[in-house]
């Protein structure tokens, strides 16, 4: 049972969509409930994984590895793929993450009315997907996983969402296929250039990531070997692929200029599902980044964190002083989700151990901030079916614990003291500042995201919750206070965010190993790999 | 010690958790609550020892770096403890009388509950971390007060002003602790404090934690804001001003004051003493009552700052002391006047600007106490012997002389500067007591007007007596009392000819303020009315840039990104068009031409046998023919 | 006595009347008729054969033969464009197209 544990958790959500698929399509109830069995059922196994989980190391734990594909090319090699699971103090947080925003959105999702039985088994198969791409450690299991999820959710974004839905879904297909593209050249790559190290004789392509992490298991004068003396044009082969993932995983983060896909996708997709994209779709482009390109690419890692800092401290500003120019309540939050994952970047980008934790950290507060942003999004788009900034006034009045609700929001995704965000910020700041491979001015210049940060809010509350009470829309529609389902979802998040803010150690018991192993073997690997050629 | 800081956040989460139906259970509990933390400060105060105490509390650590939340009491943060406990338990008192029958009352305790432990939060962490925690917190209780009055914009905008204006400074606190991070390694301030070596990066981090200072405690250039979040209730004003916000700048500089290095300090100085002239000059010509407040605070803190930047940082926090008692003073009494005019008007339904000293006078007769209170803590300000703040100016002046008299040539200007503000500081507060109590009543004349309620005319009545000269020492002409031992063991220079000049300076700008008073005269400078037009060059320098940058990177992305975007999606479609066209008439194009070729022959083969026996023996005949030609030939 | 050339001349010349006949006429009548002439060309060149075999009386009995022979046809063939016409009204072959496709 206990060795199995990674593979219920994904499975689950799978084992929910088929039972589902044999509920007739009038049942409409009985598939919200379904998914609500998934969800819950997940978050006893979650709890289980923590219990075995030894909290103090920053290994791998609770492996699963089973052979999956193994295929003898002859003179080729063989072609090794296996069915590698995995959490460490990365990836547990964010599995925990997932579990519960997952839990959330289904419960957010009781509302949809439209096609009930195809809307939730595609959210059950995006549940599975989503954990699944967390836990991978094979990098061919991570990216069918990674691709399993644009699927329902090009679908959940086309057929659920907004007037503009098609273009929305379109152009966040092309988007993120473009990205998976880059990303599956270099699995090509590094598939080419790996040899199992168990091997004998024969090369053994694998794709295990732990395998790829280590440099001495590359093929001497292959593509991506450290050692071969070749470049393509004037950088070194592992340099592009470095690049290569870097975007490709860049767009899914996302980072400016590669994030139009965000405002658009979000503003479209049904509340349920901009929760799920904001919370955990963006974090996949964070973990890849931390799993794949910079293990694998150390010494390209060390060489271009000055990029790397860079696009997040752009990413910080340019999403914050988008936000302030937005007029429609989601694409603001939107704004900010780019302006936040630049902290992502930019922590990462550090090495530094407060950074990475400061990254890791800000990937979990804002999977729940920002699901709680685009709740408090949804409540006021289903009372009124108006998103627009400009056509409230003095709400503040009319729905007092929504008002409530916004301001806790709002305030800790603007890094208020209190809330997790601010510990993340900080962190990142933190180690920005001392990294030796970012320039001061870079964090400095991070720090106007603050006050721009604190300008766009307070605007929007300004314009929406203060004033005399007014609204400037269909005035049939009844503007309501919070209902009970509501306030549950919402009251779990801010308490959550708020319990992280005050006291983060029980978090960061997960993420500190992870964190200083990370930034410890990067840092060492990468140097070494500088100075041998 | 624990307990005076958490009672007050006990009272907010009480607030917060009742129903509205139970909320005059608030009014009663938090004052309560207020009390007894203050009664705690109390004791912590006189059970005080010289080793400064501290109460280890673990918070959180990253790899091998620790993040306490350590608290820790020493002589300053005791005397500030008992400082904001006083005053916001008597704040609290008299806002139950101010906000009574307000229907957000419980929004407006809980947060005042909040912003008293935020503050308390700054003076008892022992780490810069936790400060700069409770310090945005501070922020934001601010920000909930000052907006306190939801329904009015310009209440709402003073509170985002005051929330961004205090952002900007924080982002400099932020970077100053980014600064001591990367070279000390640690924010814990007994560490940093006792080290012994001035290192060079110090001068830049504490000027950078001094631009959250420049921030909070509303020094130039970032002072706007003060005087705009008057629009907030009265009790708040007598809050932020006295005791939890503006006072946690100067507090933190005091705090922090062994890691400043002398370059920094003469910053700080300069900074201090132009925010203190330019807002003591700016009070001299506002006509709304809580306005020249304002920025007799902000002058006050000025010269404060100034002090500290001339070392006298014990001096500053005297100042910072009797001034907190008398400027709570000043603003609640200020506000019971507002207060009762207000009603006297709904009684009357008449309407005039209650806060305009222009429609105020004479309302000594009327309202007796409250005129007590105020002259009395206006004489306080304005430093008249005997008072608290006499007794402070003092201190501060002869710090500032002691400095003047070891260093270069222009600390002097600093120093007569210094004494030019105190000289305004007397006009500007006996204009305002003129104006509003003394002559002829003008537009209150109809209003049955009466003194404000118990509850409130309590807190003021006290607080009116806290500033007079024996709440800091027992010789009226001598700092050097028993608060100032606390701060500085010791006998300390005193400079008894200070003392004497400083008394007849004063009482020779009361001369002056009483000639042009008598003859009604009174100052009306735009630039000054309008605070340098420094809001307008804030408007003008940063605030259009930003929407204007905003509305920019907006069309960049919709039109730029974006355009790339679909322009590359329709060239692909484009291209998507091409290749369809030469596949349709190209390729199928060939395979058509191949199947019209055989269909073409099929009907011509056809056409032989379609069933007409006449052409069957025509071509069979024509065949023989040409047959028989064939042979033939 | 006339060469057989003329003989020949005048068969040829009525068997491609008779041809044109079967051919362009359309009613089945007029057909018959052609092939009729046809037969008759035919009848004409064995009797005019028969000249080089002096005695011999061979080609006029073919001759003769034929003649019967084209009488039966001509009933049967009449006595079929009667039936023809009483059922389609028409005596053209060309507008009868119940087999055709």
């Amino acid at each position: 049972m206990h060795a199995y544990l990674l593979s219920l958790i994904i499975f689950t959500p799978l084992l929910a969509a088929l039972v589902a698929l044999f509920i007739p399509a009038r049942a409409g109830r009985y598939f919200r409930l379904v998914t609500l069995a998934a969800s819950l059922i997940q978050l006893a196994i979650l709890i289980i994984i923590f219990l075995q989980y030894q909290r103090g190391s920053g290994a791998i734990q609770l492996i699963e590895k089973q052979n999956w594909i193994s295929l003898d090319l002859g003179s080729w090699g063989i072609l090794k793929a296996e069915y590698f699971l995995g959490v460490d103090g990365l990836s547990l947080p964010l599995v925990a993450l997932a579990v519960l925003v997952m839990l959330i959105a289904t419960v957010s999702s009781w509302s949809i009315e439209k096609n009930v039985k195809g809307y939730f088994i595609l959210f059950l198969i995006l549940n599975c997907a989503i954990i699944g791409s967390f836990v991978a450690l094979d990098f061919l299991l991570f990216y069918l996983f990674f691709e399993f999820m644009l699927l329902p959710m090009f679908f959940l974004i086309g057929i659920w969402g907004g007037p503009r839905r098609e273009y929305a879904s379109i152009k966040f297909f092309l988007y993120t296929l473009l990205g998976s593209i880059l990303i599956l050249i270099v699995m090509i790559g590094l598939y080419l250039s790996v040899n199992d190290p168990a091997s004998s004789g024969q090369f053994v392509h694998s794709f295990n990531l732990v395998t790829m992490s280590d440099p001495t298991n590359f093929i001497s004068f292959s593509v991506l070997d450290p050692n071969n003396p070749w470049s393509i044009g004037p950088l070194h082969a592992r340099m592009w692929a470095f690049l290569l993932l870097f975007i490709g995983f860049g767009i899914k983060l996302p980072m400016v200029p590669l994030h139009t896909w965000l405002p658009d996708a979000h503003v479209e997709a049904p509340t349920p599902i901009s929760v799920i994209l904001a919370a955990l779709l963006l974090k996949i482009g964070g973990y890849g980044l931390m799993r794949i390109a910079y293990p694998i690419f150390p010494e390209a890692a060390i060489n271009f964190s000055w990029l790397v800092g860079l696009v997040g401290v752009v990413s910080i500003i340019y999403g914050a002083l988008n936000a302030i120019a937005s007029k429609d309540l989601k694409r603001l939050i939107a704004y900010s989700s780019v302006s936040h994952m630049g902290f992502v970047l930019l922590g990462l980008a550090s090495l530094t151990t407060e950074g990475v934790a400061g990254s890791v950290y800000q990937m979990v507060s804002h999977g729940i901030i920002s699901a709680m942003l685009f709740l408090l999004a949804g409540v006021l788009y289903d009372r009124t079916h108006d998103r627009l900034i400009t056509n409230y006034s003095g709400l503040a009045t009319k729905m007092k614990s929504y008002f409530a609700f916004v301001l806790i929001g709002f305030f800790a995704s603007l890094g208020l003291p209190g809330f997790s965000g601010f510990i993340a910020e900080i962190m990142v700041f933190l180690g920005a500042f001392k990294s030796a491979l970012l320039h001061e001015s870079l964090a400095i210049t991070a720090t106007l995201g603050l006050v721009l940060g604190a300008g766009y809010y307070l605007w929007a509350i300004q314009r929406m919750f203060f004033g005399p009470f007014y609204f400037k829309g269909d005035a049939t529609k009844i503007l309501y206070d919070l209902t009970s389902r509501e306030y549950l979802m919402l009251i779990s998040l801010a308490l959550i965010t708020l319990g992280f803010g005050i006291y983060p150690q029980p978090l960061l018991d997960f993420i500190n190993p992870f964190a200083r192993h990370f930034a410890e073997t990067v840092i060492a690997t990468g140097q070494r790999l500088i100075l041998t050629p | 010690m624990l307990m005076v800081f958490l009672l007050p956040l006990v009272s907010c989460v009480i607030s917060f958790l009742l129903t509205d139906r139970y909320a005059w259970v608030i009014t009663l509990t938090a004052p309560l609550l207020q009390l007894i933390s203050m009664i705690g400060a109390l004791i912590v105060f006189f059970s005080l020892s010289a080793e400064p105490y501290t109460l280890a509390l673990p918070w959180f650590h990253i790899g091998e770096f620790i993040f306490s939340a350590n608290l820790q009491i020493n002589a300053v943060s005791a005397i500030m403890l008992v400082v904001v406990t006083v005053v916001s338990f008597l704040v609290h008192v008299y806002s139950t009388g101010y906000m009574a029958g307000d229907e957000n009352n419980r929004r407006y305790f809980a947060m005042l509950g909040f912003f008293t432990f935020s503050m308390l939060g700054i003076v008892l962490a022992d780490n810069l971390l936790l400060i700069f925690v409770f310090w945005e917190l501070v922020g934001f209780s601010s920000y909930m007060l000052i907006g306190h009055w939801n329904q009015k914009p310009a209440a709402v905008n003073a509170a985002r002003k005051a929330f961004i204006f205090n952002r900007i400074g924080d982002a400099g606190f932020l970077i100053g602790l980014m600064i001591i991070w990367a070279n000390a390694g640690t924010f814990e301030l007994r560490n940093l404090l006792l080290q012994t070596e001035v290192f060079s990066w110090q001068t830049s981090a504490t000027l950078c934690i001094f631009c959250g200072v420049i921030g909070k405690s509303a020094q130039f250039p970032l002072f706007t804001w003060l005087p705009d979040a008057m629009e907030g209730p009265t009790p708040v004003s007598a809050l932020i001003h006295a005791a939890t916000m503006v006072a946690a700048g100067v507090f933190l500089l005091s705090r922090i004051f062994a890691l400043y290095t002398p370059e920094a300090l003469d910053v700080v100085a300069l900074i201090g003493i132009i925010t203190a002239v330019l807002s003591a000059l700016s009070a001299l010509v506002q006509t709304d009552i809580k306005k020249i407040l304002a920025y007799s605070t902000i002058s006050q803190l000025g010269l404060m700052v100034t002090a500290i930047g001339a070392g006298a940082a014990d001096a500053a926090m005297l100042h910072l002391f009797t001034h907190a008692f008398f400027k709570a003073c000043l603003f609640l009494s200020a506000g019971a006047v507002i207060h009762v005019l207000h009603q006297a008007q709904q009684q009357t339904h008449t309407h005039f600007d209650v806060q305009d000293i222009r429609n105020l006078g004479g309302l000594r007769k009327k309202l007796p106490a409250t005129f007590f209170a105020f002259a009395l803590s206006g004489s306080a300000l304005a430093g008249i012997p005997f008072f608290s703040g006499f007794v402070s100016k003092d201190a501060i002046f002869t710090g500032l002389w002691n400095w003047a008299t070891m260093g270069t040539s222009w600390r002097w200007i600093v120093v007569v500067s210094a004494f030019l503000v105190s000289f305004i500081t007397v006009l500007y507060t006996f204009r305002l007591v003129w104006f509003m109590f003394m002559g002829e009543e003008k537009s209150t004349q109809a209003l049955d007007v009466t003194e404000a309620p118990l509850v409130m005319r309590l807190p003021i009545i006290i607080l009116a007596v806290a500033s007079l000269w024996f709440i800091i020492t027992i010789n009226p002409v001598d700092f050097n009392g028993w608060l100032f031992q606390i701060l500085h063991p010791g006998k300390y220079f005193h400079f008894n000819l200070m003392a004497a000049v400083s008394a007849s300076w004063v009482l020779l700008a009361l001369g002056t303020a009483h000639r042009m008073y008598r003859t009604g005269k009174n100052f009306n400078v735009k630039i000054f009315q309008r605070a340098f037009y420094l809001d307008f060059i804030y408007q003008l320098l940063f605030e259009k840039p930003v929407l204007a940058l905003a509305s920019f990177t907006d069309r960049i992305d919709r039109h730029w990104i974006d355009g790339v975007l679909h322009s590359g999606v329709y060239a692909q479609v484009t291209l998507a068009h091409i290749i369809g066209w030469f596949d349709k008439w190209i390729i199928d194009g060939s395979v058509n031409a191949v199947a019209a070729t055989s269909n073409g022959l099929g009907s011509f083969t056809r056409s032989f046998q379609g069933g007409k026996i006449q052409l069957y023996i025509f071509w069979s005949i024509f065949g023989l023919i040409i047959f028989l030609i064939w042979m033939l030939l | 006595m006339a060469p057989i050339d003329h003989f020949l001349y005048l068969s040829a010349f009525l068997f491609s009347a008779g041809i044109v006949v079967v051919i362009v006429k359309r009613n089945a009548i007029m057909v018959l008729l052609g092939i009729e002439l046809m037969l008759n060309a035919a009848n004409l060149n064995l009797v005019a054969f028969n000249i080089l075999q002096p005695g011999l009386f061979t080609g006029h009995m073919f001759a003769l033969f034929v003649i019967v022979v084209a009488v039966c046809e001509a009933a049967v063939g009449l006595a079929i464009v009667l039936r023809v016409y009483q059922h389609y009204q028409t005596s053209i072959p060309d507008e009868i197209q119940d087999l055709k496709e």
